[in-house]
């Protein structure tokens, strides 16, 4: 029994990685641009799809299908902003949320048409498929083990980047005071950008790691947007490290749910917890009063 | 409109049975598609979750229609009452919740309906309910071209109460919260209900489109009720543009022949809807009716500024307060916000009929007063009486619902709205139409709405704003948006009004033209208090000056007693020789 539920946990945070990086990146638009970006799981998949062509199609590497499928989430990200974001902010915040839910439409339907609607096995980073350690009687796959270390690599590039780096502090200046920040010679529509650059990063990094794990492509964006949001939400869309556990907490609950419900009433029950973390603490476990409500 | 109606009829007269179907179908969306096209255009809500409260529909049509043997006329009333309900729950979510928040709830609304009702063996599950019989009116089954013109008819009957709505108090109750919630709540709209009202009507309409939707094609399963239809709803209300009733009925219809006819390009349809819904938010964010309709405005009653009603036709008399005790009670009334203490313990009390001003340096507390008068914020301790009701911590409108007006230090007018609309929307709370009353356009409605149009004319005839009523709030000199914020105020004939800075920005003009109009409305027994800064105008027209420092109340009594209190002095500038607190706020 302790051996199944810490099974089931080990699933979890394998999943919530996912939703951890999601978070992170719904974390980092909304603080730049005060949006949320509908189509975050969707960048998920497709990074994973990126990958998969790296590795498929040029016959590279898993670990330089990561970085490639990381980079063109940032130049993606960045175009992103340019021709979608920006535009739409100047119609009012419903015309931002309506074109981003467009996007998943584009997104989720057009990598269909690149890459088939079946979903796509990738290569572990390292060892054979599915090759598991047991440690005590658990199996974890070798590929959990490069998810866990690659999220906290990432946590910890970001902590650096927005903490410890001018390029960090013109970002959340941006953020934080538009008008101050320009009069002190910030390029505010540049660190806009950016900031969806990395977010959307993010996100195919995500997709990326758990390729091996979850097959790539396919029609999961829409869950991991949500769930990822349920993450956020739980741990405080306003709080870093509050969107990381949140996220990793809502990859546990499901994997937990997952052993004793029927598959398909998993993912209802998650989106309830939604409905309930915003009804009773909206600003999350992890988040300020008063940062929510817009 | 017309245009629409010739349509109709020609597809149901020489269309193929292509046609037929195609036309029937956008008849059903169109029904949905009005519902949120009014959410998101008129109340600025948004809700991605459409789709739930359709299938709440399609499935209580099916269910009852096959297991229980009704009709389906009382299924779908079942149906729609269902979604009614639900809508007013999802509403509750949205009433604490805006934007993104409020998109990704409903959003996970839809999938928890759609997951429930996959779920559920008694709704058949993932297989759905087959076999539903023909839809019927009274056990009379309709043929195809009959399906044709009934879903018309509904539709039909959904477009005029819409436009009811939109037209009565109900549209301008849409049009000041999505434009200021809070001039909007001190004026006297209940937001909150109203937030509701659009929802559950939305949802409404969703359920009563997917009753017809099950009848029309006799089968239900539940990924017809996804995340796609949802946005399918999203893309006809944007396509046709939000707030505009033939706009969402035309984007239905687009919708629904490219869902019909573009089965040849399965694949390639959601990634062009994808875009078209990103291209029209951007480029278009009237949609199509944009492109007809000149200046992208909602629809609203007073603009046909035509009939302009007799002079006389309304005329203010003397108000007196509903009790005698005094109108305004202030009891040891303190507001902190986290470790600031904006007023302490501040006690006064109104003589009825009395003017009186409430002035004090910058910083003082006297908005933060004001704000618990109105019922912006409530106060953190003590107790207000307004004509002898204890009103601390109720909310705005149901303090401006007694009788009380009240104008901002900065003006806070809806933009987006006419001299006469933002008047009007003052006597709100005189107005006694009920909801059905709006949805049915009944003469209840009519007659009070004829009166509030009179009642709005005389106001700004009075005022001097006759010749500016049509002109929009966001096109006015700073004097005159003061002016009509005043005569907001005083639409509603209040017995208490709240002036907050009438004077601030005014030329000398315009301040002898607010001296006269306070004047009259003391003549006519208004209670009043007012804040300024303008120590000739107060001292000149005041019955009783307060004075309040540093949230605590110093000085209580006639102009010149105050004028000559050494607290109050010392308090203006910091002069006083005996005290050294106030030498050292200098």
């Amino acid at each position: 029994m302790i051996d199944f539920v810490l099974q089931l946990v080990i699933a979890g945070l394998t999943v919530g990685s996912a939703y951890a990086l999601v978070a992170l990146g719904y974390h980092v638009i909304l603080r730049a641009t005060r949006a949320i970006n509908f189509s975050q799981g969707e960048f998920v998949v497709l990074g994973g799809l990126i990958a998969y062509t790296f590795v498929h199609v040029l016959h590279a590497s898993p670990w330089l299908g990561l970085l490639g499928a990381t980079a063109a989430g940032f130049a993606l990200g960045w175009i992103y902003e340019r021709i979608v974001l920006r535009p739409a902010a100047r119609n009012g915040d419903i015309a931002v949320i309506i074109a981003t839910i467009g996007c998943v439409f584009i997104l989720l339907y057009g990598h269909a048409l690149i890459w088939g609607s079946l979903p796509q096995p990738l290569p572990p980073f390292t060892g054979a498929q599915g090759q598991a350690l047991h440690p005590g009687g658990v199996a974890i796959q070798e590929q959990s083990l490069w998810v866990f270390a690659l999220l906290a690599f990432a946590l910890f590039v970001l902590w650096l980047l927005f903490e410890r780096t001018t390029f960090g502090k013109a970002i959340r200046a941006a953020a934080v005071n538009p008008i101050g920040a320009q009069l002190v010679g910030i390029d505010v529509n540049a660190a806009r950008a950016a900031s969806v650059g990395i977010a959307i990063a993010l996100a195919a990094f995500g997709g990326t790691l758990l390729g091996p794990i979850t097959l790539v492509g396919g029609t999961a964006g829409t869950a991991i947007a949500i769930k990822g949001f349920v993450g956020a939400v739980v741990g405080g869309l306003d709080s870093p490290l509050g969107c990381a556990l949140g996220g990793l907490a809502v990859g546990v609950i499901e994997k937990l749910l997952a052993g004793w419900l029927p598959y398909q009433a998993v993912d209802p029950v998650v989106y309830t917890l939604l409905l309930f973390a915003l009804i009773v603490r909206p600003q999350g476990l992890l988040g300020r009063r008063g940062a929510v409500r817009d | 409109m017309l245009a629409l109606a010739v349509v109709v009829y020609g597809m149901a007269a020489h269309g193929s049975a292509f046609a037929l179907q195609v036309g029937t179908y956008a008849a059903i969306f169109a029904v949905g598609a009005l519902g949120l096209s009014l959410l998101l255009g008129n109340s600025a809500q948004i809700s991605l979750g459409q789709a739930g409260f359709f299938a709440l529909g399609a499935y209580a049509v099916a269910w009852l229609t096959t297991n229980a043997g009704w009709g389906f006329i009382p299924a779908a009333v079942v149906g729609v009452f269902a979604a009614t309900c639900v809508g007013v729950g999802v509403g509750l979510i949205a009433l604490r919740f805006a934007g993104h928040y409020l998109a990704m709830a409903t959003l996970a609304f839809g999938l928890i309906v759609y997951g429930v009702f996959s779920q559920l063996d008694a709704f058949g599950g993932v297989n759905g309910i087959t076999d539903i019989p023909p839809l019927d009116v009274f056990r009379y089954p309709l043929s195809n071209v009959a399906a044709y013109w009934f879903a018309w008819l509904v539709a039909a009957l959904a477009a005029w109460t819409t436009w009811n709505l939109l037209r009565s108090r109900t549209g301008r109750a849409f049009a000041a919260l999505s434009g200021d919630p809070l001039a909007a709540q001190v004026a006297g709209v209940p937001v909150k209900r109203y937030k509701l009202l659009a929802f559950a009507y939305a949802g409404a309409l969703a359920g009563l489109s997917g009753a017809l939707y099950a009848g029309y094609l006799g089968l239900v399963i539940p990924t017809a009720m996804g995340v796609q239809l949802s946005i399918d709803f999203l893309l006809m209300a944007v396509l046709g543009g939000s707030g505009n009733i033939s706009g969402a009925v035309i984007g239905a219809a687009l919708v629904a022949g490219l869902d019909v006819a573009g089965h040849a390009w399965e694949n390639w349809r959601p990634v062009a809807y994808g875009v078209l819904v990103v291209c029209v938010v951007i480029f278009f964010p009237g949609g199509i009716a944009g492109l007809y309709v000149r200046r992208r405005r909602r629809a609203r009653p007073t603009e046909s500024g035509a009939e302009v009603p007799r002079a006389g036709a309304h005329s203010a008399g003397r108000v007196t307060p509903p009790s005698a005790q005094s109108p305004l009670c202030v009891e040891h009334v303190g507001k902190r916000f986290g470790g600031l203490v904006a007023v302490r313990d501040v006690s006064f009390a109104l003589e009825a009929g009395r003017l009186t001003s409430l002035i004090g340096p910058n910083g003082a507390g006297k908005t933060t007063l004001f704000n618990a008068i109105s019922g912006v914020s409530a106060p953190s301790a003590g107790e207000i009486r307004i004509g002898g009701h204890a009103v601390a911590g109720w909310p705005a409108h149901r303090i401006a619902a007694l009788g009380v007006g009240r104008s901002f230090q900065n003006a806070r007018l809806f933009a987006d709205l006419t001299v006469l609309e933002n008047v009007v929307l003052g006597a709100f709370r005189c107005e006694r139409a009920g909801f059905a009353a709006d949805l049915l356009a009944l003469r209840t409605a009519r007659r009070s709405e004829r009166e509030v149009l009179e009642r709005a004319w005389a106001t700004l005839r009075e005022l001097g704003l006759e010749s500016r009523a049509g002109v929009y709030a966001r096109d006015l000199a700073f004097g005159e948006r003061r002016r009509v914020e005043l005569a907001r105020a005083v639409v509603s004939e209040p017995w208490l009004l709240l002036l907050d800075e009438p004077a601030a920005g005014l030329n000398a003009q315009e301040r002898g033209r607010l001296r006269r109009d306070v004047l009259t409305l003391r003549e006519r027994g208004v209670t009043m208090l007012l804040i300024e800064h303008d120590m000739r105008l107060v001292m000149s027209i005041s019955d009783r000056v307060l004075v309040l420092n540093f949230g605590e109340l110093i000085a209580d009594g006639t102009p010149a007693a105050v004028r000559d209190d050494p607290a109050v002095i010392a308090a203006y500038l910091g002069a006083a020789p005996e005290s050294g607190e106030a030498e050292s706020l200098r």
